[in-house]
């Protein structure tokens, strides 16, 4: 029993960082029709600008982070500026393939950069954890935990309740329409793909001093962010909240009470169990590629 | 079309060939690490422990009266590159021997190689039994395979008093044989053995895995993997409230990266490790080791990383004793040196005994294991006297 | 003009060897070759049918551990007291059985996915390769797992007059990836000439016109999906007895990113376009690795990729028949576009 209640709290916290995992991804996905592949190379970006906020600017830890984040968003603006504008009318396949070069180039980068050993990013929270009758956490997991659903609030909101979320959400439905309607379609895009790299370098900046920073961080991370976008539907903010703590909870008790060996598969295998019951994700409706 | 394809290859073909054999006065030595991708830290390590090794003999004069060279190549991390590699090393550029491949894939994917074209290759890290089990006489190792390990660790086992042992370990050759080995070896000596957990080589988040270990009847946790790994898994153990003794095999673990990493998370934990850079003098060789700590400091590498570096450094010591030993340059009589090296490395004797099927046995030497613990922040050695 | 690439392909790399000594470069041709098949194999879906399989691997390392297991032997016990002992055969009855092996791997995931198609045929390969590959992995009675599977015999063919020749030199390997290539190929074509390469067109290009017209969507892709799992497991096959030890690693993810490189760059939906972009990127890294660091091969590769798809966002191969047509109907201007012809080639 005691174990259980450890395992579902483990779960909670992974969730709430695969989540912020997920919704960068979701929003690119959804909006701009672009299979990011640099999601993970931005994840890491994210890691090694809050290594050299925090670390080598010698940054207070909590003024370390936004700046990890509006670098991850300018990295964004540039990415899509770059790269994505110049081939908006090309193929979902070509767009792809200029993702995964982009996302080659800022991994091997990283590495020519920093080198191969991992960096550690101190934390201002106290290295022994919190304890609650048989179960204990850690108090910078409380913050990743606390930090990501904060950012998935103010995503949400800046996609329901604002002027440019409300733009993004014409440009979803028909792009066509919407810039007839006046809408700013490149600027829309341009603001999509900034705030989706933000949203994918937050949460390398917050995992960043919970695990290490290396530049082979991201690679993992995109298979789980690419799991949690298909478990929630495509383009599902809500959606991709839900498949991210679906999947940890999948891992956490897969792994605790199956075979640990298996735990990266569980995520794999609902998934297929999904979709051979309801093939069109568990929120959102059917999207075609190409 | 025609005209542009051809050209290609023919400047493929040219850029490759200006690269091999210039100069004949020098005995070149092959290198096939990976220095990109997944194992890219570790290989750049062993990489510049080879350097030090490499310099130190040219200013000493060489062998056979003649400079040694390293072909440096990088294998990516990948099995299908490492056998390109070797390919490259022995046929474009010519290398009497070969040095590698850090990973026990990479180096089983050489090993075909190595029979094709009859040339030696010292394995200094991987540690899967199959390498010279397998009847490959081209294979001469000094790292430590996990059963190597094991059987040294016996004598420590007893001491320490250990009941019942969990494991928990990389899912990989590396990880699976020891915890096979440790097993193994615990008990037929009378410890009993609990759960046996893996994790993925990229995992970050082993909180599931933990807190299945916390809640076992185990008093003792035996852990394999590679020091990153190792610095989440502490630092993930504090964060669970793990207080259980923590015994990490392998070899591969940076003690010193660990305290600077998990912090006092890190507190309380044993490592069998095979080198010890803190104490110099306390080296089976210790004139040479605080040659290559200070060769090392002064080039300018982390402390932290000599203790994965050595083995290229012994690595490449020991094919220069094999060269000198068989007295020539060509591959037959490097491979014949193999057999008569009798050197002290910095982590104990090398010297390679026969391993593996009658009339195609591999050499393995047995290098020493030594039992640290990391107290408040430092290392100090677990004296297991008498 | 691209109609004669794929011959012409033939006839030079069947010379190559007569003239081309160096074992690395032929040991290079031979695994460019080997990917050269999967990525043909993949065109075949994502080109022909517009369906992306981005767990391609998962064929090709199936391919490689039938093939190998059929060769070795094993003794694995299942559940109810089942147990399966073999002794170890023939490299050639791995090679079919790798083919009829995934060949229905490719079946069952066709018949599963394609109801949905798109997107979600996307995510259920990706998904099939990760379960296969922790299968492999976890699965250490069978597969030995991590600890991997070693002394893999060479590929022996039955040749009239000589008996049983197991193919050990570089020489042999290499003419008989270039023999499986081109019936790969030959299949393809013959393939997407039939009326039923005409459905998968139809397919693709308007369904719902398709649909009317009487075509039975799924059968039509579960055929496609069944023949590039069959192709991409014979490439596996040939992998596992030229390279001669397999583990999990076989599934690398990258191995799909590399082949999917290569029928994008190449051009996909065109017979020749998996070819050009496979030799290209195949054997890229050969030409990058005396030249510069590790890490920097790794950035101009990058950077050539996404060269090529700004030029030739369609790919080479379609960039060079619609130069072609430009050129055609007005001879005289051809001293004009050869700079730009110039620029489009590899």
């Amino acid at each position: 029993m005691d174990q259980l209640l450890q395992h579902i709290l483990n779960a909670l916290v992974l969730g709430g960082t695969y989540a912020l995992l997920g919704i960068g991804l979701t929003l690119i996905f959804g909006i701009m029709n672009v299979v990011n592949f640099t999601h993970g190379a931005l994840y890491t970006f994210g890691g090694y600008a809050m290594y050299l906020a925090a670390v080598a600017l010698g940054l207070n830890f909590f003024v370390a982070l936004p700046v990890a984040v509006v670098a991850g968003l300018l990295l964004g603006a540039f990415i899509e500026f770059t790269l994505l504008r110049p081939l908006r009318r090309s193929d979902i396949d070509t767009t792809m393939l200029v993702m995964i070069g982009a996302g080659i180039i800022m991994q091997s980068g990283t590495l020519w950069i920093f080198g191969g050993v991992a960096k550690a990013v101190p934390t201002p929270f106290p290295a022994q954890p919190l304890v609650i009758g048989p179960v204990s956490l850690s108090y910078v997991n409380l913050f990743v935990l606390g930090s990501a659903i904060a950012l998935i609030a103010i995503t949400y909101f800046t996609i329901n309740g604002t002027r440019l979320g409300r733009a993004m959400r014409a440009t979803f439905q028909d792009h066509d329409t919407a810039a007839l309607m006046g809408v700013n379609v490149s600027l829309i895009y341009t603001a999509t793909f900034a705030i989706g790299s933000a949203l994918a370098a937050a949460a390398g900046a917050l995992l960043g001093p919970v695990y290490v920073v290396t530049p082979q961080m991201g690679e993992l991370a995109a298979v789980k962010a690419f799991a949690i976008v298909i478990l929630g539907g495509l383009g599902s903010i809500s959606g991709a909240t839900i498949g991210g703590f679906i999947l940890a909870f999948a891992e956490e008790l897969g792994a605790g009470y199956i075979s640990s060996g298996y735990r990266d598969a569980m995520g794999f295998l609902i998934i297929i169990a999904v979709l051979l019951v309801k093939p069109t994700g568990l929120f959102a409706r059917a999207e075609r590629i190409g | 079309m025609m005209i542009s394809r051809r050209t290609t290859l023919a400047a493929l073909a040219f850029s490759l060939l200006a690269g091999t054999a210039l100069a004949a006065d020098t005995i070149k030595i092959g290198v096939n690490e990976p220095l990109t991708g997944a194992f890219a830290a570790s290989g750049t390590y062993v990489v510049n422990g080879a350097r030090i090794a490499a310099d130190e003999i040219n200013a000493n004069g060489g062998v056979l009266g003649k400079k040694i060279e390293l072909v440096i190549e990088d294998n990516k991390s990948n099995p299908t590159e490492a056998a390109s590699v070797a390919e490259k090393l022995i046929t474009s550029d010519k290398v009497p021997v070969l040095m590698g491949s850090w990973g026990s894939s990479l180096t089983l994917a050489t090993m075909p190689k190595l029979e094709e074209y009859q040339v030696p290759m010292l394995v200094e890290t991987s540690s899967s039994g199959k390498i010279t089990t397998s009847g490959n006489p081209f294979i001469f190792r000094i790292s430590p395979p996990s059963s190597v390990e094991a059987d040294a660790f016996e004598p420590i086992a007893k001491k320490l008093g250990l009941k019942k042992v969990d494991f928990l370990v990389i899912n990989n050759d590396w990880g699976r044989g020891a915890a096979a080995d440790f097993s193994k070896m615990l008990k037929a000596n009378g410890v009993e053995v609990g759960l046996t957990e893996t994790m993925d080589q990229s995992a970050q988040d082993m909180s599931a895995q933990l807190s299945k270990l916390k809640a076992s009847d185990a008093d003792t946790i035996m852990v394999t993997s590679a020091v990153d790994q190792l610095t989440l898994l502490f630092k993930q153990m504090a964060a669970l409230g793990l207080k259980k003794r923590v015994i990490t095999t392998g070899g591969s673990q940076n003690p010193d990266q660990i305290i600077a990493q998990a912090g006092p998370a890190a507190d309380n934990t044993m490592h069998l490790t095979t080198f010890l850079p803190w104490w110099p003098e306390k080296t089976p060789n210790p004139e040479a080791t605080a040659y290559f700590l200070g060769e090392w400091k002064k080039r300018g590498f982390d402390f932290a990383g000599a203790t994965e570096s050595f083995r290229g450094y012994d690595g490449i010591r020991t094919v220069a004793a094999a060269i000198a030993a068989g007295g020539g340059t060509d591959s037959a009589s490097i491979q014949k040196g193999f057999w008569k090296v009798d050197m002290v490395g910095l982590n104990g004797p090398i010297k390679f005994a026969k391993s593996g099927p009658a009339g195609k046995e591999s050499g393995q030497s047995k290098p020493n294991v030594y039992l640290i613990e990391i107290t408040d922040g430092k290392v100090k050695q677990v004296q297991l006297g008498g | 003009m691209t109609r004669f690439i794929a011959p012409l392909f033939l006839v030079v790399f069947a010379l190559v060897p007569l003239g081309l000594k160096d074992p690395y470069l032929l040991n290079a041709l031979i695994i460019t070759g080997i990917l050269t098949i999967c990525a043909m194999s993949l065109n075949l879906l994502l080109g022909f049918t517009g369906q992306l399989s981005l767990g391609h691997v998962a064929f090709f390392g199936i391919g490689a551990y039938v093939s190998a297991l059929t060769a070795l032997g094993f003794d694995v016990s299942l559940p109810f007291g089942l147990r399966i002992t073999h002794e170890g055969g023939a490299p050639l009855v791995g090679f079919v059985l790798a083919v009829a092996l995934t060949g229905l791997c490719g079946y069952l995931i066709g018949r599963l996915s394609f109801r949905v198609r798109g997107a979600y045929f996307v995510i259920v390969t990706i998904s099939f390769a990760e379960v296969v590959r922790l299968v492999a992995l976890n699965w250490v009675e069978l597969t030995q797992g991590p600890l991997a599977l070693t002394a893999i015999p060479n590929m022996v063919l039955p040749v009239p007059g000589l008996g049983d020749v197991a193919l050990r030199s570089k020489m042999q390997n290499y003419y008989l990836v270039l023999a499986v290539a081109a019936v790969s190929y030959l299949v393809i074509a013959r393939l997407v000439a039939s009326r039923f390469g005409r459905a998968m067109r139809g397919l693709k290009e308007n369904e719902s016109l398709a649909l009317s017209l009487g075509i039975n969507a799924t059968r039509t892709l579960t055929v496609a999906a069944t023949l590039s799992a069959a192709m991409a497991g014979a490439a596996g096959s040939l992998y596992a007895h030229y390279i001669r030890i397999i583990d999990p690693d076989v599934f690398l993810f990258s191995y799909t990113v590399t082949m999917v490189i290569m029928v994008v760059s190449g051009g996909k939906g065109t017979l020749a376009g998996p070819l050009v972009g496979g030799i290209l990127f195949g054997l890229l890294p050969v030409a990058l690795r005396p030249v510069m660091a590790p890490e920097a091969q790794w950035i101009v590769y990058g950077a050539i990729l996404i060269a090529i798809l700004f030029l030739m966002p369609r790919g080479i191969v379609p960039a060079l028949e619609s130069l072609a047509l430009r050129l055609r109907p007005a001879p005289e201007a051809k001293s004009a576009a050869k700079p730009a012809e110039a620029g489009a080639n590899p």
